[in-house]
């Protein structure tokens, strides 16, 4: 059954439901009270009808005999008595399951619902049960036989609402219906009289009517449609195909050809979905939302509004769109979105960083005071502000998807430069951060995907000679992990030739002939500067500015870059991210005087140092932590840390991940987690590795915020300096 | 007056003698507000209806519900052959719920 | 100073606000390596008292530290340290003269640690000469021009130069792994 004919249905027997159910519990109070009666009557009656004209055949058969009982009770041949209103009561539910499995968008009545529903028909007509079940069966089968031409699923179902005016306008409801069974039978009308104004309310000169009316014929809808020509402006019209109809359209969308396909409404107007009319009422719909500037604006698209204004069923719709370029369907979803000035969004977020700063101060004043009672609003108060900023922070949220999808055209524009052919596979599309941080990684990840076309992947001989398949994959690749979004770039190509780049690094003096290096380590200098692995600069990439670039790109998003690469292969190159560059959860420590903040994500956990345990000495920098070996900073000495009045108390170690890495941070003191707003350093620190940023702490104060990866890279080389030192 | 009335037995009988159409409605619903005010049961005969189009069928589909709502009995009788239509084409006898007698002569016809 | 309207307000102590002579001639004198020097009063925005001052780890001597100006982070160069290889130490009378400065198209706002304010002079153009090739033992590149007030000779600085961003930005690279190497 149709999307459309569904809700419409659904929508008015909901309505009505409720109107009996009210209407019931009256009759509990008041039995014999006829405009409840009636009402009961009423509803129950214009269910069956409309879901005759729907082609619900099992609401038919329940709602029928529940009519007959009411039309008898409405009658006198029945009475009322508090049982029959409690069965009646059932019944309202019955129908209410059924119209509701029918929302589920289950074609069939499940087997139990069916027995309910003639167990309560049997008790609503005792005299009947010593027929037992089949008399019922019968019953329903025959009416559901007779009922078999109404409840078809090829009746046209027009839904028809007057407005208000029809009437002072010269027209005559009437008179339409009588025109309209020129076109064909029809089969069943039910007039709305649910919704009708009270009496004294009633304008005898106004229109109240509407109509459901469903109408077998083979008129075209443009035909059906011109009954209604002269009362277009007075009328709600909805016309819905039989399902006939509908996979005729179908039929025929899926025959067009390509170049056919390029408007929505003219290609629903070829197979006869949708009639000029109401392209031209839907296109004027369209056309009203735009303001001046309709070149900037997203329009909603046709299908859309058709849909929306019951025109055309969704299915038609969706198939014509299917047909049309998948980029129409994206533009459909983007417009349930407002579009809002990137600027005032960093406005609002600024705004509630500020908030989030000025709390702390709150919070603090209210700590130092003492003061219990606002303590508690306070507490509440930093909930909600930890919400909004939550929410603002979303605001600006979008999927990585659109950023890798760009990268389409690039490798197939810049795979056929080079005479190579590779396969774009993109995942994880849908993954979210930042705006700020999806506008910058754009350079860094075009560099990378370009080097692999240019670097990575062979020809399509050269892999077919290696008994790799002739077509390489490229795979772009994003997921969330703890707080970062992580990026992968992969290919299938030769991976990087970790002999070649250590002889171009000693050529560069960056590492010393012999030096002792893993695997990882030589792959991890490619990022230096200088260094490429071609032998020939080309445009595309490799003039020996490039990875270094790519580098300092990301660490400038406080990410981190990594490659893993095998020969022969292909390589991975993965980038961590923080989700936004606006705020950070903050883990705050202390040395001596002066406060840093740790990124939360990065703390693994705390732990109090003992000194009589731990035996640190001066020249190893590394712990026994449960048996691991772990390497640390001590925070103080890397800082230069001048202690005035000596050191006080115990130290503690933050335990810091950074991928797979796990080091220690020895500091001071812990003074625990904080969100906080990140601001710049400003330009001159923009080489100042250990140290991403500062915030704003609660007492005007400024912290600085740790680059953790840079300062775990700092204590690295400064230890392989000391190795190198020893080993020459 | 577009309504003649009788009595007959307790029960007021009134008969609308005039068209049931979008030019008499205003002054249809105020005489039948006013004798729908006066009587506890009325029966109201659509024979002489000489005309009726949308604007007459929600008339009479406003004051059925009415009647209701006041709890008063109101029956429409005597449908002529137009008023039958009418309320066959709309399907709204059901709503109703009187009983549609068919004039003899025009039974034979059909 | 007598002939400026004093306006006493923290962000503008020294009345800057009131200035009524040409601009194009005030200079604004202050203190440092027990010398005279100056800048030109346009280029000031504002003066403010050192307060709290975060130090910037694994930097250079001239970068004294970062400060809070109403939410943002402002860097301050100690003028002693970048001039010469003193660095200032800091007393009431301590000050941070805000200058801002363009820098690949955006502002950027820095802040001079001097160790004293002085005062506003006039200095008009013909009391101002190009600085001698030497005989200073600050390095000319930061000097622009050496006015001359009474009996006084007034160094007048090199915005651009004394406050260079990429300058000081190499520096601070220089220093961090200049730190990293074993010693």
């Amino acid at each position: 059954m149709l999307d459309d004919t569904k809700k419409i249905f659904i929508q008015e027997s909901e309505e009505l439901l409720e109107q009996m159910e009210n209407a019931l519990l009256e009759m509990e109070q008041v039995p014999d009270d006829a405009e409840h009666l009636n009402s009961v009557f009423r509803a129950i009656h214009t269910i069956k009808g409309a879901a005759g004209i729907f082609g619900f055949d099992a609401i038919v058969a329940f709602t029928h005999p529940v009519e007959s009982v009411m039309d008898n009770v409405r009658n006198g041949i029945r009475l009322v008595d508090p049982d029959l209103v409690a069965l009646l009561l059932k019944c309202k539910d019955h129908t209410a399951n059924l119209v509701e499995s029918i929302s589920d968008g289950q074609e069939d009545i499940s087997e139990a619902l069916l027995e309910a529903g003639q167990t309560l028909l049997d008790e609503l007509n005792p005299e009947q049960k010593s027929g037992a079940l089949d008399v019922v069966k019968n019953k329903r089968e025959n009416i559901e036989v007779s009922d078999r031409k109404n409840a078809s699923d090829d009746n046209w179902v027009i839904s028809l609402d007057f407005k208000s005016d029809a009437l002072r306008n010269g027209l005559d409801p009437l008179s339409f219906i009588n025109y309209l069974k020129r076109m064909g039978e029809i089969v069943e009308i039910i007039t709305f009289t649910h919704d009708f104004p009270c009496w004294e309310d009633m304008e005898p000169e106004s229109c109240y009517l509407s109509f459901r009316i469903a109408l077998l014929s083979s008129a075209s809808k443009e035909e059906i449609k011109s009954v209604f020509e002269f009362a277009m402006d007075d009328c709600e019209l909805r016309i819905i195909p039989p399902r006939s109809e509908l996979e005729k359209y179908l039929a025929l969308l899926e025959e067009l050809t390509g170049e056919e396909l390029n408007k929505l409404g003219e290609l629903l107007i070829q197979v006869g979905a949708l009639t000029e009319q109401e392209l031209s009422n839907a296109l004027q719909v369209q056309s009203s939302v735009l303001s001046d500037d309709a070149a900037t604006q997203e329009v909603k698209p046709l299908g859309e509004i058709l849909v929306e204004q019951h025109v055309v069923s969704k299915g038609v719709v969706d198939k014509a769109v299917e047909k049309q370029e998948s980029i129409r369907e994206k533009i459909a979803q983007e417009t349930q979105y407002i579009r809002v000035d990137a600027d005032r969004l960093g406005q609002l977020i600024n705004l509630v960083g500020e908030l989030v700063i000025s709390n702390a101060a709150v919070k603090l004043l209210v700590e130092k005071h003492d003061l219990a009672d606002v303590q508690e609003v306070v507490n509440g108060v930093e909930g909600l502000v930890e919400n909004i900023r939550d929410h603002a922070l979303q605001l600006r949220m979008v999927q990585i998807g659109d950023t890798f999808s760009r990268f389409r055209r690039v490798v197939r524009d810049v795979s056929k430069d080079l005479n190579k052919d590779v396969e774009l596979v993109i995942t994880g599309g849908e993954a979210e951060l930042d705006k700020t941080v999806v506008e910058k990684i754009n350079d860094p990840l075009t560099h990378l995907v370009r080097n692999s076309l240019d670097h990575g992947f062979e020809t399509p001989e050269e892999r077919v000679a290696q008994g790799k398949p002739k077509k390489g994959v490229l795979r772009l690749n994003a997921l969330h992990d703890s707080g970062h979004i992580v990026i992968q770039i992969a290919d299938d190509g030769a991976g990087l030739d970790t002999k070649k780049i250590r002889k171009k690094a000693e050529e560069k003096g960056l590492i010393y002939a012999g030096q002792e290096l893993s695997h990882r380590e030589i792959l991890r200098l490619i990022f230096e500067p200088g260094l490429t692995t071609k032998d020939t600069a080309s445009n595309i990439s490799g003039r020996g500015v490039g990875m270094d670039v790519v580098k300092r790109n990301i660490d400038a998003l406080r990410g981190s870059i990594e490659v893993d690469s095998e020969r022969g292969k292909g390589t991975l190159v993965t980038i961590h991210l923080p989700l936004t560059l606006a705020i950070i959860e903050g883990f705050m420590v202390g040395v001596e005087k002066e406060r840093f903040v740790i990124p939360l994500s990065m703390v693994e956990e705390c732990v109090e140092m003992d000194t009589n345990e731990w035996h640190l000495d001066k020249n190893s920098h590394y712990v026994n932590l449960r048996g691991q070996v772990m390497p640390y900073i001590k925070l103080s000495e890397f800082f230069g840390v001048n202690y005035q009045h000596g050191r006080r108390g115990r130290e503690s170690l933050v335990v810091v991940r950074v991928g797979r890495a796990k080091a220690g941070i020895v500091v001071d003191r812990l003074f625990g987690e904080l969100q906080t707003v990140i601001k710049p350093l400003g330009k001159v620190f923009q080489g100042l590795k250990g140290v991403s940023g500062a915030t704003v702490l609660g007492s005007g104060d400024i912290a600085l915020i740790l680059d953790v990866q840079g300062l775990i890279g700092l204590a690295s080389a400064k230890a392989s300096d000391v190795k190198t030192l020893e080993s020459v | 007056m577009s309504i003649v009335t009788r009595e007959l037995n307790g029960v007021h009988f009134f008969e609308i003698n005039d068209e049931l159409t979008i030019y008499t409605a205003a002054m249809m619903k105020q005489e039948l507000q006013d004798l729908l005010s006066k009587q506890d049961e009325l029966e109201i005969s659509l024979e002489k209806v000489s005309d009726i189009d949308s604007a007459g069928v929600q008339i009479l589909i406003l004051l059925h519900q009415q009647a209701e709502k006041k709890g008063k009995a109101l029956r429409f009788i005597k449908h002529n052959r137009q008023v039958i239509d009418v309320l066959e084409t709309l399907n709204l006898e059901a709503f109703f719920g009187d009983p549609i007698v068919l004039p003899a002569k025009e039974f034979e016809y059909a | 100073m007598n002939d400026l309207a004093i306006a006493e307000n923290n962000n503008d102590p020294y009345g800057l606000g009131g200035v009524v002579m040409d601009d194009a001639y005030q200079f604004l004198t202050f203190s440092v390596l027990g010398k005279l020097m100056a800048i030109g009063i346009l280029d000031v925005k504002e003066i403010i008292e050192v307060s709290s001052m975060t130090r910037v780890p694994m930097t250079q001597n001239s970068i004294r530290g970062v400060i809070n100006l109403r939410g943002n982070v402002v860097p301050v160069v100690d003028l002693g340290a970048r001039l010469g290889s003193h660095v200032i130490k800091l007393t009431k009378k301590s000050c941070i003269v805000l200058v801002s400065l363009a820098f690949h198209g955006e502002t950027q706002t820095m802040g001079i640690l001097v160790e004293q304010v002085n005062e506003i002079l006039s200095i008009p153009e013909q009391n101002r000469q190009k600085p001698p090739d030497f005989g200073t033992d600050i390095d000319s590149k930061f000097i622009s021009q050496i006015g001359r007030y009474e009996d006084d000779f007034i160094i007048l600085l090199n915005k651009e130069k004394v406050l260079c961003v990429e300058e000081l930005s190499d520096q601070i690279v220089a220093a961090q792994s200049s730190l990293c190497v074993y010693k």
